[in-house]
C-alpha cells in the first residue's frame, strides 16, 4: 500500500485530533456532575444495596425534597437548606449591587476624574485582590463587633463589599480607560457635571463589564465559605455553611443522594448565572483589548 | 458672537512647558485657524480655550466676558472633536439634544432645534439612527449638528476632517466654509494639514514649540513668512532653502549660485530684503517651486528674473504641473514647469528665477531678514 501523503487529508486530520482531545477533556470535567445528578436521583435503598456507581432502577426525587426541606441540620426548628438558601439570596442581592456600583465609581473617577495620588489610590485598592481571606478575619470581626453588625447578614453583606470592592474598582477601571476621553469633553460642554456624565453616558456603555463583574461578585459570594462560616449565626448562615453542616454533622449512616442533592442546590444559582450571561462575560473579559 | 481674546496665556504640565504666552485676537466672526506640527501646542490651546485644561497663567476673554476660570459650559462654547466623541448609546437626535436637556430648554424648543440643524446639515433621515450606524462622513455631520445646534458664540474644532477619507475631507471642507459664511460665527478651528489651512481661514496663527510663529492671512503667512519655519511649514512642495552667497552686481545686491559649475548672480527686489549687512556673507535664500519656471518670454522681460540652465535629477509629473528636481549650490532645489516644458532625468534644462518674492532668512538665527 502506497503511503497516503495527500495533502489534502491533513486538515481533517488535525481537526479530528483536536475534537477528540476536547471531547475527552470535556467527558472528564463533566463527569464529576454527572455522578452528583445520578447519584441524588436514586434511593438510600438502591444505594446501600448497588454500587455507589450505578445508573438507577428507579428515578425518585424524594432525596431533592429531604435535601430542600426535610433534613434536620443542626439544631434549627427550620428543616432542610431552604433557610439558608434564602439567606444566601437576601446577602447576595445587596452585596453584589453595592460592590459592583462602588466599582463602577471608582473606576469612573480613577480614569475619567483623575486627582493627585489617584494611581497610588487605585495602586494601594488593587492591593486588595492580593488579600488572602484568612487575613481580614480578625480585623473584619473587630469592626462587625464594633458597629453591632455580629453574626448578621448586613454584616456579612458589608464584608463581602469590602472585600470585593478592589476587584470591580479593577475591572471597570481597565474597561474606563479604553473609552475615548473626547466623549466626557463633549459631554462637559454640554453642561453635564459628575452624576449626569455617569448615569446618562458611561453607566450605558458599561454593558459588557457589569455583566463580567456581576458574575464574578455573584459567584466570589455565593460560594464564599470562609466569611459565611466566621461572621454569622445559626440564623444568619448562606447555603454553602448549611450545605457543610447537611454533609458533616448528620449522625448515622452518610445520605449520599441527599449530600449530592443538597450540593446540587448549593451550587445551581451560580451555575444559572453563567448559563444566561455565560456569553456576555467572555466578550466582555475580552472586551478592549483587541481594538475595532 | 463674539471676539476672543488670548491674553499671555501660558500652560504647563510639571515641569513641562506646553504653551509660553500665547497672545492671539480673534474678531468677531473669524474663521481662525490654529496650525502646526505634532506636540506644538495647538491641541492644548484649543482645551484651554474650552475650558478643558485650566490655565496656568493669562486670561481667556470672550466677548466680554473674562472665562479663564470658568466652566466649560458657562463659556458659550461647542466643540467638534476628531474622534467626533458622539455618546454610542444615543441615537442622532438625543446626541444633538443632549445639551439642550441640559439646559433644560422646554421640549418643543428642542424638538424644533434638532429639525433645524438637522436641516441644515442635511442628516434629517439619520435622526433615529446610533452613530455606529452611521459613516465617518455623517458622523462628522452630526458631531457638527450637536455644535450648532446651542448656538453658541464661539465654535472650537479640533481636528475634524482627519478622519476622514481624502476625497470626503476636500468636500467637507468646502462645506465647512459655506457654514461659516452662512453663519458668520468665530472659529477657532485646530490642524496639523496646511492645505485645510490655507484653504480655510480668514487668518492663520501658525504654532511651534508652545509659540505663535505668526498670525496672518493665508496669503500673508505664505508670502511673507515670519522665519524659516513658517516658510517650510506652509505650501506643498514646501519652499526650497538655498545657501548662498550674497554679492553685488550692477547696484544692486544679488545672491550667486552655482550650476554645474557655472556661476549665475540672482539680482535680489531691494523690496524683498535689504542685504546691505550681509554682503559677502552667506544668506538662506528661499524660493517657492512655482517661481522657478520654464522659459516664458513674458515672464523672462519681467526685473529680477534671471535665466539659470539647471540639470534634472528627478521629475514628478502632478497632472497639471510637473515638478522638476534640480541640483543648484550643490542643494536640491525644486521647479514647478508645464508637464509639457519638462525635460528629462539627467538632461539640463532652462529655468527662469523669479526673485520678486524671493525671501531670504539669516542662516544662525533663521529669522526672515
Amino acid at each position: 500500500m502506497a503511503k497516503t501523503t495527500d495533502p489534502r487529508y491533513s486538515p481533517i486530520t488535525g481537526r479530528a485530533i483536536l475534537y477528540g482531545v476536547l471531547i475527552v477533556i470535556a467527558l472528564y470535567y463533566l463527569m464529576p456532575l454527572a455522578l452528583m445528578v445520578v447519584t441524588s436521583l436514586r434511593s438510600m435503598d438502591e444505594i446501600r444495596l448497588g454500587q455507589l456507581i450505578e445508573w438507577p432502577d428507579a428515578i425518585t426525587f424524594e432525596a431533592w425534597k429531604i435535601a430542600w426541606n426535610e433534613a434536620q441540620i443542626g439544631a434549627r426548628d427550620e428543616l432542610g437548606l431552604r433557610p439558608y438558601f434564602i439567606n444566601s439570596i437576601i446577602m447576595v442581592i445587596p452585596s453584589v449591587a453595592i460592590s459592583t456600583l462602588l466599582g463602577a465609581l471608582n473606576g469612573y473617577v480613577l480614569s475619567f476624574w483623575k486627582f493627585r495620588g489617584s494611581e497610588l489610590f487605585f495602586a494601594a485598592l488593587l492591593l486588595g485582590c492580593f488579600l488572602p481571606f484568612q487575613a481580614i478575619l480578625l480585623p473584619q470581626s473587630q469592626l462587625l463587633g464594633w458597629l453591632g453588625l455580629t453574626g448578621t447578614i448586613p454584616g456579612l453583606v458589608l464584608t463581602h463589599v469590602v472585600y470585593g470592592v478592589s476587584f470591580t474598582t479593577l475591572f471597570f477601571r481597565n474597561y474606563y480607560v479604553n473609552l475615548p476621553h473626547e466623549l466626557i469633553k463633549a459631554a462637559k460642554l454640554d453642561g453635564a457635571g459628575f452624576w449626569m456624565i455617569f448615569f446618562r453616558i458611561i453607566l450605558p456603555l458599561s454593558a459588557p463589564i457589569l455583566v463580567v463583574t456581576v458574575i464574578w461578585q455573584f459567584t466570589q459570594i455565593w460560594n464564599d465559605f470562609l466569611f459565611g462560616v466566621v461572621f454569622s449565626d445559626p440564623d444568619s448562615q448562606p447555603v454553602t455553611v448549611g450545605l457543610n453542616n447537611l454533609v458533616n454533622s448528620a449522625t448515622g449512616e452518610k445520605r449520599y443522594n441527599v449530600d449530592m442533592a443538597g450540593a446540587i442546590i448549593a451550587a445551581l444559582p451560580t451555575i444559572l448565572v453563567y448559563v444566561l450571561a455565560g456569553k456576555y462575560f467572555v466578550r466582555g473579559l475580552t472586551a478592549g483589548s483587541v481594538k475595532g | 458672537m463674539a471676539e476672543l481674546n488670548i491674553d499671555n496665556v501660558y500652560k504647563s504640565f510639571g515641569e513641562t512647558h506646553i504653551l509660553k504666552g500665547i497672545n492671539l485676537s480673534i474678531q468677531d466672526g473669524e474663521f481662525v485657524i490654529l496650525v502646526g506640527p505634532s506636540g506644538c501646542g495647538k491641541s492644548t490651546l484649543l482645551n484651554c480655550i474650552a475650558g478643558l485644561e485650566e490655565v496656568t497663567d493669562g486670561r481667556i476673554v470672550i466677548g466680554k466676558d473674562d472665562v479663564t476660570h470658568a466652566a466649560p459650559k458657562d463659556r458659550d462654547i461647542a466643540m467638534v472633536f476628531q474622534s467626533y466623541a458622539l455618546y454610542p448609546n444615543m441615537n442622532v437626535r438625543k446626541n444633538i439634544a443632549f445639551g439642550l436637556e441640559i439646559r433644560k430648554m422646554p421640549k418643543e424648543e428642542i424638538d424644533a432645534e434638532v429639525h433645524r440643524v438637522a436641516k441644515l446639515l442635511q442628516i434629517e433621515p439619520l435622526l433615529d439612527r446610533k452613530p455606529s450606524q452611521l459613516s465617518g462622513g455623517q458622523r462628522q455631520r452630526v458631531a457638527m449638528g450637536r455644535a450648532l445646534a446651542r448656538r453658541p458664540k464661539t465654535y472650537l474644532f479640533d481636528e475634524p476632517l482627519s478622519n476622514l477619507d481624502a476625497k470626503l475631507r476636500v468636500e467637507m471642507r468646502t462645506e465647512m466654509k459655506k457654514l461659516h459664511q452662512r453663519l458668520g460665527t468665530t472659529i477657532v478651528y485646530v490642524t496639523h494639514d496646511q492645505i485645510e489651512a490655507m484653504t480655510l481661514a480668514d487668518r492663520i496663527a501658525v504654532m511651534k514649540g508652545g509659540v505663535v510663529q505668526q498670525f496672518g492671512t493665508p496669503q500673508e503667512v505664505y508670502d511673507d513668512p515670519a522665519n524659516i519655519f513658517v516658510a517650510g511649514f506652509m505650501g506643498s512642495p514646501s519652499m526650497n532653502f538655498l545657501n548662498c552667497e550674497v554679492t553685488e552686481s550692477g547696484g544692486n545686491y544679488a545672491v550667486q549660485v552655482d550650476s554645474e559649475g557655472r556661476i549665475f548672480q540672482l539680482p535680489i527686489d531691494p523690496k524683498q530684503a535689504d542685504l546691505s549687512q550681509y554682503l559677502g556673507k552667506t544668506v538662506i535664500l528661499g524660493i517657492r517651486p512655482e517661481q522657478i519656471t520654464h522659459v516664458m518670454p513674458h515672464v523672462e522681460a519681467e526685473p529680477f528674473v534671471t535665466k539659470v540652465p539647471v540639470k534634472i535629477e528627478v521629475t514628478e509629473p502632478t497632472g497639471a504641473d510637473t515638478l522638476v528636481l534640480a541640483r543648484i549650490n550643490d542643494q536640491e532645489c525644486e521647479c514647478r514647469v508645464h508637464p509639457t516644458e519638462a525635460g528629462k532625468p539627467g538632461e539640463m534644462m532652462e529655468m527662469l528665477f523669479n526673485m520678486s518674492k524671493a525671501v531670504f532668512f539669516d542662516p544662525e538665527t533663521e529669522e526672515r531678514l
